[in-house]
């Protein structure tokens, strides 16, 4: 307790340089914090949207039907039995149909998915209610991206062929009806939204679907004939972005831990040089070398106490300020899901730890010079004579 | 392929039972010209790309609708290169990987090399009476001929095109023009027939020319350089092992 | 007067030993992290960039509107020619060629017959010339799961997917069906030299690649390609300067009523990555400001703590007569010196660690659960000339100020003072 207040006092006491030490080191702290909460904010963020827009709770896929082999399409479809139908009404489930079918927009060919999805559902957040209507006509929403790759806008229509269960071909024209803003990129790219009962009749296979999204009232269990995927296996290349992303964070908070600790370590130098007479005095006055040594350290290990107290000072305001205005990244189409803005998340878990990692790292380095202390001559250093 | 076409417009007009009176007889006319009990056609297929045009020449045998081989002659990259097609399947020999591919499943509904044609169209050997219910339309004039216009509709499901119009010249009951169409009635695929001439007694057109009417371009031309009917060919050419001869 | 500072500083260890390992230490992770931080802000950029878009790219007018169908019929001919031109004309740039192409990767049973099929999403790149970069460029090499890269014609690296799904080994033989420019069929067999796994299932499915001299002959592309890719010599992109070349390109060569006519589009305009690019251009910016800042501190806490350690060494200095200013010029000149030597040495030490980090990349994979991600599993520095004199911010100016903060103490002291810091 003594070696704590002496600690801040002597601290407190060398003015400036402290305060340097301590600006260096929490700023350390706080960018740690903030480029770890970053990258969990995206990863939160990115997780939410992709079950919201997406893939909900988990999926039910037809056991034939591969995402990444649109030939599979085609035969990946089944009748909703009577069990399913009741969740869907009860709002635990909403099934898709998928059909690969060509577009014609503006006299281009494009090959695009076309997906019938219930007006009425609310599991996913894709305006599916934009397609009830009593106009006539087929009506379709898409995805902005997608606006701009075919250069479509609200209103215009576009000849889609496709076949239906038995191979015949049809086609029509499509009207756009609406425009959504998705930053998840698969619900958006090629993917061309119509009403599940046109798409069933478009397609001739009524009541049937080629996957059923799950909502959070979902209670799990198996479903005969359609194969559950969880969402660690929908959001696998996710995860692993993230992961990589916390790997090359990892580097970061190295560095920039090794240049706090420096300066730490300099300082330590540095006063036990200019203090040798105190050291001295504290020794002759009948502390064991130990003691004294523990004072160093302590002082030393000190700098990342006021680091936090300083680095909480301006770090949970601008926290906070960032967290309500967030961070714009703009809408990059990188094929994998983030955030226009990212709110960062600073988990309890993550204060603590890095909090831990600050202190301990920074006890270790004042540890190190004070240990000369040791093999100091007590004559030699009440005289300030040891260089 | 030349084989497959020919395979494909004999099976269109080869009709057995009538449905409605006129049209089927008109059918039965068209079908006494265009199909035989075997035949060996040497053709042209000239593809309009959007840069350029080829032209591909090959033999094809076919007996009846379900066995077909064809063997193209030039270019030299396409030049030994074989088709072989019995019932719905359908194998590639190519010469320089010594290999035997088949086409299946999705591939089929793939254009052949580039052409307005895809390897389903010329794989569809069902014959037009049992797929179609005809009626026919009215009359017509085609460049200064006149033709019967009939309308098929598809009376089983499991079909590429849901209707189809069909125009026959009134004197030589041979089809002058085709037009296929979606179940939406949206047209997707024009064929029009000409340079009509009689071979061996039977009167059959020599030019085909294929328009997917979705795409843009010219189509795919098909000409007939040389016809004949009935002969005698081998049964082993319609076996894989004749592919690698 | 600077060479005798000079012996100073090498013969009295005290003086030199210390502050300059604490200049170079310093000076090399500002170096460092300033590489680390454009690498790791760009990585999305970066690998959009090597995979995809180049830092510039040049389609025909009508291959760009059809591009997601990889429409080679349309691809760009006289490529010999145009890049000839680019070389002379866009010289800052590496131009290469690249083919996309898709089609059946079949698998022969002993008869020769289809064994297996699965459709091919197949990439020609240059493989084969020595001066080429697009093995390093696309992450070829440490993508490899088994076997090894094609180096020779008539080699195919294939999908480690496709390969074990269809349990495809090294040295067998597949065949590529599809069709060339013309349209017609193409057949060709590859012997797997190998099998690779990039990570996102994406552009793992169906993967296969083979160089580029093998795609232009079996696909009929002689002196064609779907694509030319620009890359700025120096690895970085510069939106700026390509956003000028694509726009000169295209004022030269561009024809709106030309569709055949090539066309330049920049990185982001390709990728959609405007930006993000520019998030992560701003981001590294201000991450390497602080970091700047927050060095210099420590550099001036160094420089300082020097000065202070020689306050007796002053008081006896001045004892003998020397004149405060001529000491504090002798303190000034010490610290340009060893703030230099500090700086040349970590800028030495901190560009060959960013360059080692550059090509070798740290490797993350091991202690990541996913090891199937080609995205940033291997962090890499990019170094550019700026990184050059980074190092010297905080390493030369830091240091001085911190010795002349150090310095000016002289002025305040008076002699008897000194004289007590002489105390023995």
């Amino acid at each position: 307790m003594l070696a704590l207040k002496l600690a801040f006092k002597n601290l407190l006491g060398a003015g400036l340089r402290t305060w340097l030490n301590v600006s260096i080191l929490s700023f350390a702290f706080v960018l740690i914090i903030f480029y770890n909460g970053l990258l969990d904010g995206w990863n939160r963020q990115g997780i939410k949207d992709t079950k919201e827009w997406e893939i909900g709770e988990g999926q039910f896929w037809h056991p034939e039907y591969d995402e990444l082999d649109p030939f599979t399409i085609q035969d990946a479809h089944a009748p909703l039995s009577e069990k399913i139908q009741k969740l869907v009404n009860e709002n635990k489930l909403t099934p898709i149909l998928i059909s690969e079918a060509t577009a014609y927009p503006q006299g281009r060919m494009r090959s695009v998915v076309l997906k019938g999805i219930d007006p009425k559902q609310t599991i996913s957040k894709i305006p599916s209610a934009g397609l009830e209507t009593t106009e006539k006509g087929t009506f379709a929403i898409i995805g902005k991206r997608m606006a701009e790759a075919t250069k479509l806008k609200e209103g215009d229509n576009m000849l889609v062929r496709w076949r239906d269960k038995n191979g015949t071909y049809d086609a029509r024209e499509i009207q756009i009806a609406a425009i959504f803003k998705c930053n998840v990129p698969p619900v958006d790219n090629g993917q061309i939204y119509v009403s599940l009962d046109v798409l069933q009749e478009m397609t001739n296979m009524p009541n049937e679907a080629t996957l059923l999204v799950t909502s959070k009232d979902f209670e799990g269990g198996e479903l005969e004939n359609w194969a559950f995927k969880d969402l660690d296996f929908l959001l696998k290349d996710f995860h692993a972005l993230i992961s990589a992303k916390k790997g090359g964070a990892s580097i970061m908070q190295i560095v920039l831990l090794v240049l706090a600790l420096l300066a730490i370590f300099d300082t330590q130098v540095l006063s036990i040089f200019r203090r040798q007479k105190e050291i001295g005095t504290y020794i002759a006055m009948g502390m064991t070398r130990f003691q004294v040594v523990g004072i160093f350290t302590v002082e030393g290990g000190a700098h990342s106490i006021l680091a936090a107290i300083v680095g909480a000072a301006y770090g949970i305001p601008l926290f906070i300020y960032l967290d309500k205005v967030g961070i714009t990244f703009g809408t990059p189409d990188m094929g994998i899901t983030i955030s226009e803005t990212i709110y960062p998340y600073y988990s309890v878990q993550l204060i603590i730890m890095s909090l831990l990692l600050v202190v301990i790292s920074a006890t270790i380095v004042s540890y190190l010079p004070a240990r000369k202390i040791s093999k100091m001559k007590p004559t030699d250093a009440l005289k300030g004579k040891l260089q | 392929m030349k084989k497959n076409i020919s395979i494909l417009i004999s099976i269109l007009f080869f009709t057995t039972i009538g449905f409605a009176q006129t049209a089927d007889e008109i059918l039965d006319k068209v079908d006494k010209n265009m199909s035989a009990e075997n035949r060996i056609i040497e053709s042209s297929m000239i593809i309009h790309g959007k840069r350029n045009s080829r032209t591909m020449t090959s033999i094809s045998y076919s007996v009846g609708d379900k066995q077909s081989f064809t063997e193209y002659l030039s270019p030299a990259r396409e030049a030994g290169t074989k088709m072989l097609k019995l019932e719905n399947q359908l194998w590639i020999y190519s010469p320089s990987t010594d290999r035997t591919i088949q086409i299946s499943g999705h591939m089929l509904r793939q254009s052949v090399m580039g052409s307005d044609l895809s390897y389903e169209d010329m794989m569809d050997d069902r014959k037009l009476k049992d797929v179609y219910s005809s009626t026919v339309i009215g009359a017509e004039e085609i460049e200064g001929r006149k033709t019967h216009v009939l309308e098929l509709t598809a009376k089983v499901e499991n079909v590429s095109y849901h209707s189809r119009k069909l125009w026959v010249d009134a004197d030589y009951f041979v089809p002058m023009k085709e037009e296929l169409f979606a179940k939406s009635g949206q047209l997707l695929k024009q064929t029009t027939l000409s340079n009509i001439k009689k071979i061996e007694g039977r009167w059959f057109p020599t030019k085909m020319v294929y328009k997917d009417m979705l795409k843009q371009g010219d189509g795919t031309e098909f000409i007939i350089n040389d016809i004949k009917f009935n002969q005698k060919i081998p049964e082993y050419i319609f076996t894989k092992a004749a592919l690698k001869q | 007067m600077i060479k005798f500072l000079f012996k100073g500083i090498l013969r009295d260890r005290s003086r030199s030993l210390l502050p300059v390992i604490i200049v170079s230490i310093g000076v090399l992770l500002t170096v460092f992290l300033s590489g680390y931080f454009t690498g790791v802000f760009g990585d999305i950029i970066d690998i959009n960039a090597k995979f995809t878009s180049g830092h510039v790219k040049i389609m025909t007018r009508v291959y760009a509107e059809n591009k997601d169908q990889v429409p080679n019929d349309l691809a760009l001919m006289e490529v010999g020619e145009l890049k000839t031109k680019l070389n002379l004309e866009y010289s800052e740039m590496e131009w290469v060629s690249r083919t996309h192409f898709g089609g059946l990767i079949d698998v022969p049973d002993e008869n020769g017959e289809t064994r297996a099929q699965g459709p091919a999403a197949g990439r020609a790149v240059d493989l084969f010339s020595p001066e080429s970069q697009e093995i390093e460029r696309m992450n070829i090499g440490n993508s490899v799961v088994k076997g090894v890269i094609p180096t020779k014609s008539g080699e195919a690296i294939i999908s480690d997917d496709f390969a074990e799904r269809f349990s495809v080994n090294i040295g067998d033989e597949v065949t590529l069906f599809g069709s060339t420019m013309n349209g017609s069929m193409m057949f060709h067999n590859f012997i797997v030299s190998g099998t690779i796994r990039f990570g996102p299932a994406m552009l793992d499915r169906g993967a296969i690649i083979i160089d580029i001299t093998d795609a232009q002959m079996i696909l009929d592309m002689e002196d064609a390609a779907s694509e030319v890719l620009g890359y700025f010599k120096d690895g970085l992109y510069d939106t700026e300067k390509a956003g000028l070349i694509s726009a000169s390109f295209n004022e030269k060569y561009s024809n709106v009523n030309d569709e055949f006519s090539p066309q330049m589009f920049k990185l982001e305009e390709d990728a959609g990555l405007d930006e993000y690019l520019m998030l992560a251009d701003s981001m590294s910016g201000v991450m390497i400001t602080f970091f700047i800042i927050a060095m210099s501190i420590v550099l001036w806490n160094t420089g300082l703590l020097g000065g202070l350690r020689r306050y007796s060494e002053y008081g006896i200095r001045l004892a003998l007569g020397e004149e405060k200013k001529h000491i504090f010029k002798t303190i000034i000149y010490e610290a340009i010196l060893i703030g230099l030597l500090g700086s040349v040495i970590g800028t030495i030490l901190g560009i060959s660690l960013s360059y080692y980090v550059q090509e070798t990349g740290i490797d993350f994979s091991n202690i990541m659960e996913n090891t199937t991600m080609m995205f940033p599993q291997v962090f890499r520095t990019l170094v550019k000339p700026a990184h050059f004199f980074i190092g010297f911010i905080p390493g030369l100016f830091a240091v001085v100020l911190g010795n002349a903060l150090a310095g000016f103490a002289i002025y305040k002291r008076k002699t008897a003072q000194l004289f007590k810091e002489l105390e023995v």
